[in-house]
């Protein structure tokens, strides 16, 4: 489940940041490393909204900072709503 | 006796003006409908009373007025509906065993303490209703004040009045030698503390022109009246056209026209504001600018109580509810809704008609942005500039609007999802 999710979480994150999957990590930064600014991180709540049917809770979505914390965060929610 | 100003049950007519704020606190012409009411009875002793949300508000705001508090009626009391706006209730003083209508709508009643606790308990309609059957009727024609248009469009007409009713003229602040007074200086009133610098032209041949203690008009602008420039409010370079209210602390740059900026509002810089009604703690970005005429001259339409209603006019600006943001270059289409505490970023065309409360437009969609945590944390930052904190009941009354808009919100976000991902 958890690697289900991390393909997928990198799947998104590379067509709403425009970047290649196959370099995303874990540990690869939404800000830092893929240069995501305020807009970004609203369209990747929504687009992980979209592609795991869940509403995450905005203030402590946009927390997150990485990929792998990304992760957890959704598998998480998908738990709580399900 | 005791005058009680009341807001009745069609607040939410006049929604984004009233999420914070009763309908007697809209401003309009110089004043408030609750400041003009009260003036026109100096011997009563005034009281509110307004919807339950509001009730730890009000008394904030008015600490010297009872509010929502039968215990403090006695004797006769004269009930009056907030939104009158009409300098001719003035009338019904000393009248007894009363009540005033005007097309099935009661805007007044002359009543004892006792037919006036059951008031508070019941509610403004179903009371009146019931005390008005034992009591004379007078149909009135008073001019008063059910959607946010109207506000506007009565805007230029009380300015006259209250000007006349205020009895003050000529100038107790600053005028500065280098500017002019086009028309009859009886028709201008600088308050002191007021400054008006150099190369400022206040034109009086169409209206009155006020301007409140501690406002500064800074050079460059034009200000034609009939207008109201609020205390300690700031023209920075400004084409002030005829019919604008500008309230209290507000920076007002750029071109406005028969608007009104409740108060603690910016538009700083260029950008055009017509036929508008803007709230408080609203800052329009550089080159915010509205549209109040469709490109055919037809009725405009406003959304309203959840549908889009027929204004029947052609000038319409936007109703622009508080705390609301906007960035450089957004345009508003003729007509627009804006609700509470939105965050709104140009696209380049006109913004949707009706932005819910607590959205952020951005990317050309509207988004749940960052939620209304990180809403209330900018609202408190902009506060701060104006050395005013976010008090617990404001917050709490905000909390509960959230609640109120939040389908009309999530029906809103979830539309525009598929556009904001480019699907």
């Amino acid at each position: 489940m958890s690697e289900d999710v991390l393909e997928r979480v990198k799947k998104v994150t590379a067509q709403v940041l425009g970047c290649d999957a196959s370099t995303l990590t874990e540990e690869t930064r939404f800000a830092g490393d893929l240069g995501a600014e305020s807009l970004d991180s609203i369209k990747l709540v929504v687009a992980f909204d979209e592609e795991f049917g869940i509403e995450m809770e905005d203030d402590a979505a946009l927390q997150v900072q990485n990929i792998g914390k990304a992760v957890a965060f959704i598998q998480k929610t998908i738990e709580e709503q399900k | 006796m005791r005058l009680v100003i009341y807001e009745d049950e069609t607040y939410g007519r006049l929604y984004p003006l009233t999420y914070l704020r009763a309908t007697f606190e809209l401003r309009c012409g110089m004043h408030s409908a609750a400041e003009r009411i009260a003036a026109l009875f100096p011997d009563a002793e005034v009281a509110y009373h307004a919807r339950g949300a509001l009730a730890k508000i009000l008394p904030q705001r008015y600490p010297d007025v009872s509010v929502n508090d039968a215990a403090s009626l006695s004797g006769d009391v004269l009930l009056v509906n907030g939104r009158v706006i009409d300098r001719a209730v003035a009338a019904i003083a000393g009248e007894t065993d009363t009540v005033w209508t005007k097309d099935g709508d009661v805007l007044a009643a002359a009543v004892s303490a006792e037919k006036a606790a059951a008031f508070y308990g019941s509610g403004s309609a179903a009371f009146l209703a019931d005390a008005a059957a034992g009591l004379n009727q007078v149909e009135v024609d008073w001019r008063t004040v059910t959607w946010p248009w109207d506000l506007v469009n009565h805007n230029a007409d009380l300015l006259t009045k209250d000007f006349a009713a205020a009895g003050r003229d000529g100038v107790d602040g600053d005028l500065h030698a280098n500017s002019v007074i086009l028309g009859n200086p009886n028709q201008l009133y600088i308050a002191p503390g007021a400054d008006v610098l150099p190369l400022v032209c206040l034109d009086c041949r169409e209206g009155p022109i006020t301007i409140d203690e501690g406002a500064v008009v800074n050079p460059n602008t034009y200000i034609q009246g009939p207008c109201y420039i609020g205390r300690d409010t700031q023209i920075v370079g400004a084409k002030i056209r005829e019919g604008c209210s500008i309230g209290p602390v507000c920076r007002v740059g750029g071109e406005v026209e028969e608007s009104i900026i409740h108060g603690y509002s910016n538009k700083y810089h260029d950008g055009f504001l017509g036929h508008a009604y803007v709230g408080e703690w609203v800052n329009l970005g550089a080159l915010t600018t509205n549209s109040d005429i469709k490109n055919d001259y037809s009725p405009v339409k406003v959304h309203a109580e959840g549908d889009f209603v027929d204004t029947g006019c052609i000038k319409v600006g936007c109703f622009i509810g508080d705390h609301t943001k906007t960035s450089i270059g957004t345009y508003f289409n003729t007509g627009t809704h804006v609700g509470l505490m939105t965050l709104l970023v140009g696209s380049g065309g006109v913004l949707p008609k009706f932005l819910p409360s607590f959205i952020w437009f951005a990317g050309g969609a509207i988004t749940k942005g960052f939620g209304l945590n990180s809403l209330l944390e900018t609202a408190r930052a902009a506060m701060a500039r104006r050395k005013r904190e976010l008090t617990a009941e404001e917050e709490e009354l905000i909390r509960a609007v959230h609640a109120l808009t939040d389908e009309e919100r999530r029906a809103a976000v979830k539309k525009d999802r598929r556009k904001l991902l480019g699907r």
